[in-house]
This record gives C-alpha cells, sequence and structure tokens, in this order.
C-alpha cells in the first residue's frame, strides 16, 4: 500500500491526495490515504470519493509514501509521517511546485528530518514546466484509460459553463437548441449552484453534471469532446479531465477568454468564445476532423510531458502490477439491485427477472436484509447492503457503506441492474466508475409530485430503462423517452395452483394452526413502515371474529410492526411466509395493499380481493391503482377511513357472493402479456460495453 | 607599534542557538585585538523575532553598538557568522569593503548523504556580489563542518573566488568547569531544541532512554509532547522548560544523538555537558569533534556504556576530567591566536 500525503492539512490539500489517489488505483497500484488526516468539513461527493481510499495506517502494511504539495509543508504532516516509523525499504517520494532552490532544499531537508532518511523530491516546475494550471497541489498528469465515450455513435460533448455565464439570457435557449442537435450528445457541466439554476428553469431537463459529481478520471470516459467556456482552467478538477480526455485522443475546445489551455501548451484548439457559435463551429469544423485530431494529439510532446508515465518515472515507482484498460470479461456477472423503502417488492420483481435470465447462476443481488431471505429463497446469492437510520449521523451515512460494498461486489464488465425510484449516489457512481452495462427497472404511477427532473436525471447512467406496464392503459405514463427506454408487459409471479392443491394446502393450515375452518380470509396491507394499518387490521380481526369457521391470516414481512393487539384474536393468526401467493391463491377473500406485485398478482390469478391502499408520499399512486380495478369490477376499493364499508365489502364478499363475481369478472378479463422474459431479454441483449 | 585592525562583524543577530552563543563569546576575544565595530541585517529568515539574549548581552558589557543595514562596511578584516541567514533574500544591500573577508560557516554545507543542507551558492552569491575584497575566505568550526564544504566546492560552482580557512574557527568553550560527581548513577538526560531535526527515531530514543534507567529526562521534548507520546518513564520537559543548569543537576550521563539526516556542525551542547562534570555520549562523527572527550557510539551500545560507568566511578571521573582537559583547546587563548595569525597575514602583497 502507498500512503498519499499532502503538505497541508485543509480541504483542498485533501482533495488533491483524493484525486491523485484515485488516479494511481487506475494505473493499478494501492494507493491510501490516512484515516486521521480526514479534514472536518468535506462534501458529499468528495466523500464518496475519499471512502475507498481511506485507512487506519496501523492496519496496513506499507510499501511507499508519497507526499503532494511538498512546497507547503505543515507541522501536522511532518508529525504525522513521522509517527508511521516506516521502514528502510519504503519507497518515499514527494513532489510540489517550488519558488526557487533554497524551497527545494528546506522541504527536502524537513522530509528528511521528519522521516530519517533522505527522500526522492520531485520539482513538478522542472517535470512539467508548463502545467495546464500553474498552482496546483496535485500532479495533474494525463492518464490513459479504458475508453467508453460515444456509446451510441454519436460524439459525447461535456461543455464546462461556469454559473456567471449560464445566469446570461441568451445561454440557456442556445443550450436548450444544441440539445437537439444530431451531430453530438450535449452535457454541461457546471458547478451546484449553476445546476441548481438549470433546475428551477424550463430547460431543466439538459443533461448536466455537477463539477465535483463524479471523479475527473470517471468523466473523461465518458467524453469525445470536451469544451470550456469562462475565464481559465476551473480548477485542478477540470484539468485533470482535460488531460485524461486528451490522453484517450479527444479533443479539447478552448473557448475561455484567456485561452488558458491553448496559451500553456496543451494540445486543444481554440474555439468561438461566443457559445451561440459553437454548434456550428462543432459540426462543420471539430466533429468532421476528430478524429485526425485526436491522432495528432497522442503525439504531442507537452501531452507527453504531462503524462503520468513521466511521473511515475520521476517518482520511481514499478511499472503498475495489472494492465491498466481492464479486459472484457468473458462470463460477466449480473447484479441486480433492488432498493426504496424495505424493497421487497422490488426484490420480488428483480428475483422473477433474474430466473428468467439465459444464465441464472450468473445473477446475483446486493440488497437489504428485509429482501435477503426471499432472494435465497429464490436460489440467488446477496450481497447485503445497509438501511438508513435514525441512528446515523449523516443522512447518507448507509448510502456509503453501501458504494463500498458495491466497488467491491461488481466489476467493470459486469451489469447492473436497479430496480427502485431514486439513483442513490452509490449506485450512480459505482456504474459511470467502473463504466457498467446497466439496466433500470422503473415502475411508474409516480405521484405527480415525485416526477422532478431531480428525480429522472440519473438516467444518464443507464444503457436502458425498462418500464414494467401496469395491466390498465391509463395507470401507464412514460416520464422519458428515447431510444433506451423500452416498455414491457407487466412483470409478475406467475403460479398456477390446481384445486386439488388448495384443498391440501388448506388442510395443511388446518393441521399446523390447529384451526378448523371453512372460509380463509387473508390480509397483507404492508410492513406498517410507510403506513400504520393497526386500525384497519384490528377492525378485521373483530369482524372476522364474529365468523365461525374462519381462519384469518394476517401475512407480515420480515422487519414488519406487528402490535401486540393482533395476537389475542382467536380466529386470526399472524404468520410470516416466503409463499404468500400460494395462500393467496387458496383463500376466499384477500384484503390487500396495492403495490405494484401484489395488485398484478392479484389480477394474473383471479383473485377475489378488498384493497386498502398504502398512502405515503414516497410511494407509487396506489389509490389510482386499486380504483383501475374497483371501476372494472375486477376488485373493491375501500380506504383507510372507510371502516363501515369495509365491514359492508367484508360481508358482501364472504356472504353475499361478491367474491365469486369478481372472480368470474377476472376470468373473463383479458390481461396483457407478462414481460419478465423481455425484461430479461432486454438486459441480457444490448449490453455490451 | 603596529595599528591595531579593524574588525567589522556582519551578523543575523536573532539566531536563537548556537551562533548567537558563539558570536558572543568570539566579540569578546575580537575587540581586544582591534577596533571592533557590530553590523546587523534584518533578514527575512528572523522576521519579526527578538536579537538574542547572548548577543544583546556581550554588546552592553563591551559598550559597542549594534549598527543595523548599514548602507557600506569597511574594515580590514570582515568577518560574516553564519550566512544561512541569507537563503531567504533576494539581495544584500550591505556593501562590503574589506581586505580579508571571512564567511564563518557554521553550519554544514552539505547535510549526510551529501544532501544541501540549504541554497549555499545563493548566500555565498549575494555576499561575493555585495563585497570588494582583497580575499575572500571561508571559515569551517570544525573538521567534520569543513568536509562538508570541500565536498559542497567539489560538487558546486559560485561566482566569486572562495578560499577555505586552514584552521577550524572553533566555537569558543569558556565554560566554568563543575566537578564530576562521586557517586554516578543511571541518571540519563538530552537537551536540544525541540526540532525533529535534532531527535532520533523513536525506536532508537527508546534504546538511549529505557524504562530501567533511574532517570530520563528529555529537555527540549516538545514534539513528543505534542504528539502525546506515551513514556511514562520519560520525563519530558519543553523547549526552554528549566534552566540548563538545573537539567545538568538532574542527570550524570548527556545521551545526545539527532536525526540521521542531520549531523552536528560543532555540538556546542555536548560541550557545555563537559563542562558541567557529565559523561557525554554521541554518535562518532559529533564525538570526533572533541577528541575523545565525547563517547562515540550507537544507541544500542548506550546502555552498556552507562552500566560501566555507573559500576566504576573513578572511571567516570577519570572520563569527565579528560574532557575538561580537552575542552582548553577550545580556549578564548587559543582562539585568539588563531584570529591573530590572521589578522597577521599579509594579503595583496
Amino acid at each position: 500500500m502507498i500512503i498519499i500525503e499532502a503538505g497541508q492539512r485543509n480541504a483542498k490539500s485533501f482533495e488533491a491526495k483524493v484525486m491523485f489517489a484515485a488516479q494511481l488505483v487506475q494505473r493499478g497500484y494501492s494507493p491510501v490515504i490516512d484515516d486521521s488526516t480526514f479534514p472536518d468539513k468535506t462534501g458529499r461527493f468528495l466523500k464518496y470519493e475519499a471512502a475507498p481510499l481511506l485507512a487506519n495506517i496501523s492496519d496496513i502494511s506499507t510499501s511507499g509514501l508519497i507526499v503532494l504539495g511538498a512546497e507547503d509543508l505543515c507541522e501536522s504532516t511532518l508529525s504525522t509521517i513521522r509517527s508511521y516509523s516506516l521502514p528502510p525499504e519504503t519507497m518515499i517520494n514527494a513532489m510540489g511546485r517550488f519558488a526557487d532552490d533554497q524551497a527545494y532544499i528546506a522541504a527536502t531537508s524537513k522530509l528528511s528530518f521528519a522521516l530519517g532518511r533522505e527522500v526522492n523530491v520531485v520539482d513538478l516546475n522542472e517535470l512539467q514546466p508548463r502545467p495546464i494550471l500553474e498552482k496546483s497541489i496535485s500532479p495533474l498528469a494525463a492518464m490513459p484509460h479504458h475508453k467508453t465515450g460515444a456509446r451510441h455513435g454519436t460524439p459525447e460533448l461535456f461543455l464546462f459553463l461556469p454559473i456567471d455565464l449560464l445566469e446570461e439570457p441568451e445561454t440557456l435557449p442556445v443550450l436548450g437548441a444544441m440539445d437537439h442537435l444530431a451531430g453530438f450528445q450535449l452535457n454541461i457541466i457546471t458547478g451546484g449552484k449553476g445546476k441548481e439554476l438549470v433546475r428551477k428553469t424550463k430547460f431543466s431537463d439538459l443533461p448536466i453534471f455537477g463539477l465535483a459529481e463524479l471523479p475527473p478520471t470517471a468523466l473523461a470516459t465518458l467524453a469525445d469532446i470536451a469544451v470550456f467556456f469562462g475565464d481559465g482552467v476551473p480548477g485542478e478538477r477540470m484539468a485533470n479531465f482535460s488531460l485524461d480526455l486528451l490522453k484517450h485522443s479527444g479533443v479539447l475546445v478552448d473557448c475561455t477568454a484567456s485561452g488558458a489551455f491553448v496559451s500553456c501548451g496543451a494540445p486543444a484548439i481554440r474555439g468561438p468564445q461566443n457559445l451561440a457559435s459553437l454548434a456550428n463551429y462543432l459540426e462543420h469544423t471539430v466533429i468532421p476532423n476528430r478524429h485526425e485530431i485526436g491522432r495528432q494529439t497522442q503525439t504531442d510532446k507537452w501531452l507527453m510531458t504531462n503524462s503520468i508515465e513521466r511521473l511515475e518515472e520521476a517518482l520511481h515507482l514499478p511499472a503498475p502490477p495489472t494492465e491498466p484498460s481492464p479486459k472484457k470479461r468473458t462470463n460477466p456477472k449480473t447484479v441486480f439491485l433492488p432498493t426504496n423503502g424495505n424493497g421487497l417488492g422490488h426484490a420480488q420483481r428483480c428475483s422473477l427477472i433474474a430466473s428468467e435470465m439465459p444464465r441464472p447462476p450468473d445473477c446475483t443481488f446486493a440488497a437489504f436484509p428485509s429482501c435477503i431471505p426471499l432472494i435465497n429463497s429464490k436460489g440467488f446469492a446477496c450481497t447485503p447492503l445497509v438501511q438508513k437510520s435514525e441512528y446515523h449521523t449523516e443522512e447518507y451515512a448507509n448510502d456509503l457503506v453501501n458504494y463500498l460494498r458495491l466497488q467491491r461486489t461488481v466489476q467493470t464488465g459486469d451489469r447492473l441492474v436497479f430496480d427502485g425510484g431514486y439513483v442513490f449516489d452509490s449506485i450512480y457512481r459505482t456504474i459511470m466508475e467502473k463504466s457498467l452495462s446497466a439496466t433500470w427497472v422503473r415502475r411508474g404511477l409516480w405521484q405527480p409530485g415525485q416526477v422532478r427532473a431531480s428525480s429522472l436525471e440519473r438516467e444518464k447512467a443507464f444503457d436502458t430503462v425498462i418500464v414494467p406496464n401496469e395491466a390498465f392503459d391509463e395507470l401507464n405514463a412514460a416520464y422519458t423517452f428515447g431510444r433506451k427506454v423500452h416498455q414491457v408487459g407487466p412483470i409478475v409471479q406467475q403460479s398456477a395452483q390446481g384445486e386439488n392443491d388448495r384443498l391440501k394446502l388448506r388442510q395443511k393450515l388446518t393441521f399446523q394452526l390447529g384451526h378448523e375452518f371453512d372460509e380463509l380470509v387473508i390480509t397483507m396491507l404492508g410492513g406498517g413502515v410507510a403506513t400504520d394499518r393497526s386500525a384497519q387490521l384490528q377492525t378485521l380481526c373483530a369482524l372476522l371474529e364474529r365468523r365461525p369457521k374462519c381462519l384469518h391470516l394476517i401475512i407480515v414481512w420480515p422487519g414488519s410492526k406487528v402490535s401486540n393487539g393482533l395476537y389475542g384474536w382467536k380466529n386470526t393468526r399472524v404468520i410470516k411466509s416466503k409463499n404468500a401467493l400460494a395462500l393467496c391463491q387458496a383463500s376466499d377473500l384477500l384484503v390487500s395493499a396495492v403495490g405494484y406485485n401484489s395488485f398484478h398478482e392479484i389480477l394474473y390469478h383471479g383473485l377475489a380481493s378488498i384493497l386498502i391502499p398504502q398512502t405515503a408520499p414516497f410511494m407509487d399512486d396506489q389509490e389510482k391503482r386499486a380504483r383501475a380495478a374497483s371501476d372494472r369490477g375486477l376488485a373493491s376499493t375501500v380506504l383507510d377511513n372507510e371502516f363501515m364499508l369495509l365491514e359492508r365489502e367484508i360481508t358482501n364478499f364472504l356472504d353475499n357472493g361478491k367474491a365469486g363475481e369478481i372472480r368470474k369478472a377476472l376470468a373473463n378479463t383479458d390481461l396483457p402479456k407478462a414481460g419478465t422474459r423481455d425484461a430479461a431479454a432486454l438486459i441480457h441483449g444490448g449490453v455490451e460495453k | 607599534m603596529k595599528a591595531q585592525p579593524s574588525i567589522a562583524y556582519l551578523i543575523e543577530p536573532r539566531f536563537p542557538g548556537g551562533t548567537s552563543s558563539a558570536i558572543a563569546s568570539e566579540l569578546k576575544v575580537a575587540a581586544q585585538l582591534g577596533r571592533t565595530s557590530v553590523h546587523a541585517v534584518s533578514s527575512q529568515m528572523f522576521k519579526g523575532q527578538q536579537i538574542a539574549p547572548q548577543i544583546r548581552n556581550i554588546l552592553q558589557e563591551l559598550g559597542l553598538e549594534l549598527i543595523w543595514d548599514a548602507p557600506t562596511i569597511s574594515a580590514d578584516l570582515v568577518f560574516i557568522h553564519n550566512p544561512s541567514f541569507l537563503k531567504f533574500e533576494t539581495t544584500l544591500s550591505t556593501r562590503i569593503i574589506a581586505k580579508h573577508l571571512i564567511v564563518v560557516a557554521h553550519e554544514n554545507f552539505l547535510r549526510p548523504a551529501k544532501a544541501r543542507a540549504f541554497d549555499v551558492a545563493k548566500c555565498l552569491n549575494l555576499i561575493d556580489n555585495a563585497s570588494l575584497a582583497l580575499r575572500k575566505s571561508i571559515a569551517p568550526i570544525s573538521p567534520y563542518n569543513r568536509e562538508t564544504i570541500c565536498d559542497w566546492f567539489n560538487t558546486n560552482q559560485t561566482g566569486g573566488k572562495w578560499s577555505v580557512l586552514a584552521d577550524d574557527w572553533f566555537n569558543i568553550c569558556d565554560f566554568v568547569m563543575h566537578p564530576p560527581t562521586n557517586t554516578p548513577a543511571d541518571r540519563r538526560g538530552r537537551l536540544s531544541r525541540p526540532g525533529m531535526e535534532k531527535f532520533p527515531t523513536l525506536a532508537e530514543m527508546d534504546l538511549c532512554f529505557p524504562a530501567h534507567a533511574q532517570s530520563n529526562v528529555i529537555l527540549g521534548a516538545d514534539l513528543f509532547m505534542t504528539e502525546n507520546l506515551k513514556r511514562t518513564h520519560w520525563d519530558m520537559i519543553p523547549f526552554r522548560g528549566v534552566e540548563v543548569d538545573q537539567f545538568f543537576e538532574m542527570i550524570d550521563f548527556v545521551v545526545y544523538f539527532n536525526c540521521a539526516t542531520l549531523r552536528e556542525s560543532f555540538g556546542r551542547i555536548l560541550a557545555e555537558g563537559i563542562a558541567a562534570g557529565k559523561v557525554v555520549i554521541s554518535d562518532p562523527q559529533t564525538a570526533s569533534v572533541f577528541q575523545g572527550a565525547v563517547i562515540g557510539t550507537t544507541p544500542g551500545d548506550v546502555d552498556s556504556i552507562i552500566k560501566k560507568f555507573v559500576a566504576n566511578p573513578d572511571q567516570y571521573r577519570d572520563q569527565v576530567k579528560k574532557g575538561q582537559d580537552v575542552l582548553k583547546i577550545f580556549s578564548p587563548e587559543k582562539f585568539q591566536l588563531m584570529l591573530k595569525s590572521i589578522s597577521d597575514q599579509k594579503i595583496g602583497h
């Protein structure tokens, strides 16, 4: 392990350490950052970037130390590196931009005093006489890597714009127009404030990346052309991004006021300083020649001078231990990632798709603990993820851990299938940083307030979006469009149960529960996490208690909140089961919440049901779904405050023949073909990068 | 009767340690030899710091005025002490006119492993550009210091023509000699500024100051105190936390090693230890300056050496007396002779 340290202990130095260490990781080295040097105030994005690199130095075997920013060494840094007591065979390097010879000598002396031995100190002014950015702590070296840009054959354009330019009234309309040009795929890079500004306008669907949203290296793998507006080179991250882009034959267009890229000697081409002229310039001058420009860039002396290979040589680093460009995997793994809520519905849907994949043994899962028994019962391995907790100090603390686990679970070349509503940072970053083939299984029926640009903007990370349709047309709505968005039929578990099986199961229940019954009512109102259903459950228990020879089963999921009061009823039993569908099929009446899976299982298995929608603001629009069925006479909808109606409907279903009528109506209803197999085919096909 | 030579000192009077102590001792001798003036340069290196008390006291004692940043210095002999104070300067605005300009090195020009100690070329060039002298010399202060200077000149070039004086411009050791104890005990200690360069590795410190010693006094232990180092058998005292005399009363052995990448050019603190009546132990190179007065060894052998002296108080006393005799070679009288011989040299004839 190589420890990366910096002269100063501020946030900027820490970020430089993270950037350089991330580059070394890409090169195949094993750098670490001392976790005791983590600064007090660090942004969320930087925490994600730093997390995989942090280590307790006393726990690791150290082979080297590299000190950045050695021109400005603070006592804390010197004291820390002294405390490592590194053995003599440890390779020790430092680098910096030294104002003069004395500054170089002073840094060399200080380091040698701290470490008790001489240190190889590289003066970056000599190594990179014309750097892309004059005052940088990170060494800013161009790095070759696996290129994934131009995924659809159209060049990916990354356009940096400072906020003051975004605030000008003509800017967004020009960008809006550029976004629809066929010659390139527009991506905007700007700071957090710029991103917020655009989100609040009618151009909120413009594809925007925040400056710190992704590591520069990951961003560079996506880009074919980068264009910079503004005063100069906008910081170390963008400098690194530009260098990496050039190294993989990308085209760098310098539209800055000072001509900052061109004037330092970088093989950039000078572009127009007026944004309105850019599109034509790109289409007619740059894009037709971009391959030739890229070819010439590769032989550019400045780029060679500012390359990582030269830096590695100066640091006497051994040759990278692994091939920098990852080889394409012959047997890619498909990792399913069902999240949101307790994730059961998502996990159920994913397990159905995984079972339909050509090679289910190559499928694996990463999911919350609540889903693991279900996933395991379907025959799939699962990496546990961490759920949010009120005990975490930060709201994304669990996601940071999940990010680390995902980093270890997937490799470049694997497929990732996410089923959920919100693309967490852990998922987004893992896809982008590892250049994964990614699919988003995104069921619809979002509540009106949920359809926001911010929820959908991370769709850009996915190659494919699969929208599992609802059974009824009025429930289907497209939130995004384009060639990567695919609609498939409802993804639903299908299990045939003959009359004999049904009777056997009922007899088994009688025997196992010691309860004779003629009528079986199943209740599944959710885990109680999203909505408290105690009142409805107690009402059902009371209503069914009056009925002789009735067995009322309340099915709960792992992690569900179960009120103690439910255990006092003679006709009611609370049970956990991995095979709820079989029990529902054996029932006379099902009282159910209206999640996607339950709803479609009811429809596709012809089950008589009373539907009680859950109504939490972060959930899907369950009432709309329930009404679509009840309006067609295929179920009954009872809202959570309609206790009298609930009582009447129980009587109607069990005593007045409504259950039979509904079963008959369902049997006569044409439902769309299930889309599980199509979804599996979409994931398996067209996703090779 | 031959006229007394004029002597001008050009110094940075704010050096906190050995340099100022050495200058102070030397001024007393030089003032007897000729008409002496003392000039000060306000350098970036010590910006905002006070004049060292040793300098202030000796100037007062000799009735000399400290002249700051004079435009011109003119004297037969001009002595510039420790040129490293110029390392952050871009120019030396004082013009120097002299028959013989002597730059007293004080610091090694190279660290061990031949690493550059400071930007010597820049400092010497600034002096060279600001001076008109018949002869320009570098004065080493010890044999080891001379070695680093010669090595530096072998591999570096400067604008001017510099010669290296044949005699060492040693630190005057005119300390009061204290008798050794009759009952030496395993009471060890060291004294230094608190910088990292002054300390060996922690493993070596542990060898020098083990738990089984009767006492281990570390004066100038600020570094370890800041790091919250846990060594309950060490008595850690911050730099200047007690008077030097008080410190020497607490110990019988001075055990002084510094960082492997730094070597003392003279080792004034070792001489103070000998004068205080202590057995002094250090690395062989640093010990060599004192011609047997300091025991040269490695940290791993410190324990056995101390054990031997504790078991043999006579040997302890003999070692201290021998050391104090050796210190006589660094007496004011010897220094005066050396200075006089330089003053008497005919230059330019």
